[in-house]
């Protein structure tokens, strides 16, 4: 237990060390920063009366607009936004884990402690989710924060929308070190994970459109493939439906069903077995 | 007693993925190291010394054979929670200091923050980084890095010791102090399992060296045992003749009496078959006019045996299948 803490321990220092890390903090902490100065709302009995935005009045009509809706529509929309730059950001930070330590002169250093390889690999994946855990509750609970004290509303599920994005990047983030184990690359696994997650997108769009191919295996191949790869699109559509709730978009209000979570974590938990397989037998 | 390393009919066979001839590394080795006992493992490059201490490690997979550490198979990473490793061309995180660079890996090793608070300096100050141990190891020379991962080779006060080449980029008093370490180590009954190219340090510092060729012991014993049983082997005996004048014509005396003479940095040396043979030769020196002021008789060293050994595996100069003779024909 100690040697696996002492592994978790340093993926963060060594994330520490790195510019990645160092500029998504920087990025996250300059985008709060810019929203807490820039944007002042006059509410007046629980209704937005006017605001302002880098201090240029914005019209609000004749009508005052309900801040409730106002929020939870910037927060959802934030919050999917948040999803899509979050597993970016994560991956860049977290794919060189496997490739570093399996390089030459390194993995000896490691594996000739007292500590299983798939202990090992275990405890890098798992600081490798913490670490993304650690960005992701910085910006979603900041924000969280300034939207309290700007606006006096309280929505715990935009912070539980963290969860979700989490459970998206856990599962992109087995496939990395899955490539991680086969190539010893930080670029491949970089792009193949990213390929995936664009894969993914273009199969949901294709799935629910199989009338426009003309050939059953195309069909087959298309559904197959829909269903191996993680549900990116659905997983979107899910955090969105959890922060917006009844005053979401109707396409994302049943967007919580169980299946693309199943079918996501069985994707991430099948690479991760590959990879804890690969880097089992594998001789260095 | 239970032997600190054991290796018995190790074998490891390299598969090509796709296709390709098959690499024997190790063809079936065995040897076994004592606690307290200086182990050298020689050979030239490819003949298995790394495969064999990976394999100990667990970081290959053997083919067939047992290797164990302390009585528990290499493969059980149990066995690797009393042992120290340092390998070579080693790369310790740069963003590191030195103590945190022993703290991360004692504490994989099991050891706990406040025996590694108060052991670190302590193992710094021996390896000679004391005054370096809140310095980042990116800023460490060659010779400082090798000294670091000594102290984390030793961080868990480990019972076996297997070092590949621990004093590579270290300067000669450097080396001075590593062997006097490792002495210090093997008197406290620590098991050292030493990998080096370099055979005067395996000379000096070892009790006993097998030499791999191949994938296979080609010998193994002490020193003084390897070079005995080469000398026993020889017909004739070296020695160094320091004489004035060393003239044409007594050389030429000496290539008619068959003792293969060859000029060296101002002396000779001769061969001489025995005593007689020798006195022969020192007749002829004084029969000469010249004054012999030094007569030496060369032992053979480490680096003979070695020599004589990967020389002997190697296929004969006349024969079909040498490179040399494949060119010949072909040209």
């Amino acid at each position: 237990m100690r040697a696996l803490a002492a592994n978790i321990e340093e993926v963060f220092r060594e994330a520490a060390a790195r510019w990645t890390l160092l500029a998504y903090f920087a990025l996250s902490s300059l985008f709060i920063l810019l929203f807490a100065v820039a944007v002042n709302l006059d509410v007046v009995n629980g209704a937005l009366a006017g605001a302002k935005i880098f201090g240029a009045n914005v019209h609000m009509g004749r009508e005052s607009v309900d801040l409730d809706k106002l929020v939870l529509g910037f927060e959802s929309g934030f919050a999917g936004f948040l999803y899509v730059v979050g597993t970016f950001l994560a991956i860049f930070a977290t794919a060189h884990l496997v490739p570093r330590l399996m390089e030459k002169g390194t993995v000896d250093l490691y594996l000739s402690r007292p500590v299983g390889r798939v202990p090992l690999l275990l405890s890098r994946y798992l600081g490798g989710v913490l670490l993304s855990a650690s960005n992701l509750l910085y910006l979603l609970g900041s924000m969280w924060l300034l939207v309290i004290w700007k606006t006096r509303l309280v929505h715990p599920r935009f912070l539980l929308a963290a969860g979700i994005i989490l459970f998206g990047i856990a599962a992109l983030m087995a496939f990395a070190f899955l490539v991680g184990t086969l190539t010893s690359s930080t670029a491949v696994s970089i792009m193949a994970t990213f390929a995936v997650f664009f894969l993914s997108i273009v199969l949901a769009n294709l799935h629910g459109h199989t009338a426009m191919f003309s050939s059953e295996w195309a069909v087959w191949l298309v559904n197959g493939l829909y269903w191996i790869f993680p549900k990116i699109v659905d997983i979107g559509r899910a955090v969105v439906g959890l922060v917006s709730g009844e005053n979401g978009p109707i396409r994302d209000r049943g967007a919580l069903a169980l299946s693309p979570f199943l079918s996501t974590g069985l994707f991430g938990l099948v690479s991760l077995t590959l990879a804890c397989l690969r880097f089992r037998r594998k001789d260095f | 007693m239970t032997a600190a390393i054991e290796v018995r009919g190790l074998r490891k066979t390299y598969r090509p993925a796709f296709g390709g001839r098959a690499i024997d590394a190790l063809a079936g080795i065995d040897f076994a190291v004592q606690p307290g006992e200086l182990f050298g493992l020689l050979g030239p490059n490819g003949a298995g010394k790394t495969t064999t201490v990976k394999i100990l490690l667990g970081l290959t997979h053997a083919t067939s054979g047992e290797a164990s550490l302390l009585g528990l198979p290499a493969s059980d990473p149990e066995s690797r929670r009393r042992v120290g490793y340092l390998p070579e061309g080693h790369r310790f995180p740069g963003y590191l200091t030195a103590r945190q660079t022993l703290s991360v890996f004692g504490r994989m090793s099991g050891v706990d923050h406040r025996t590694l608070k108060a052991r670190i300096p302590g193992l710094l100050e021996r390896v000679k980084l004391a005054d370096w141990i809140d310095v980042k190891v990116k800023k460490f020379s060659k010779g400082m890095t090798q000294r670091l991962g000594l102290a984390s080779a030793l961080v868990h006060d480990p019972e076996v010791l297997l070092l590949d080449e621990p004093t590579d980029g270290v300067d000669p008093v450097g080396r001075r102090e590593i062997r006097d370490l490792l002495r210090a180590e093997a008197s406290r009954g620590r098991a050292v399992l030493l990998n080096s190219h370099l055979l005067s340090e395996i000379e000096l510092t070892c009790d006993r060296v097998a030499v791999l060729r191949k994938g296979k012991v080609a010998a193994m014993g002490t020193v003084e045992e390897l070079t005995k049983k080469r000398e026993e082997k020889i017909s004739s005996n070296g020695y160094k003749l320091v004489a004035s004048p060393l003239s044409e014509e007594l050389l030429s005396d000496f290539f008619e009496r068959g003792a293969s003479p060859e000029r060296v940095n101002g002396h000779v040396r001769v061969l001489a078959r025995d005593a007689a043979h020798l006195n022969q030769l020192v007749d002829a020196t004084r029969a000469r006019g010249a004054l012999l002021t030094e007569l030496t008789p060369e032992k053979s060293s480490l680096e003979d045996v070695f020599v004589d050994l990967v020389r002997a595996g190697d296929p004969p100069s006349d024969s079909p299948s040498s490179p040399s003779k494949k060119s010949e024909s072909a040209a």
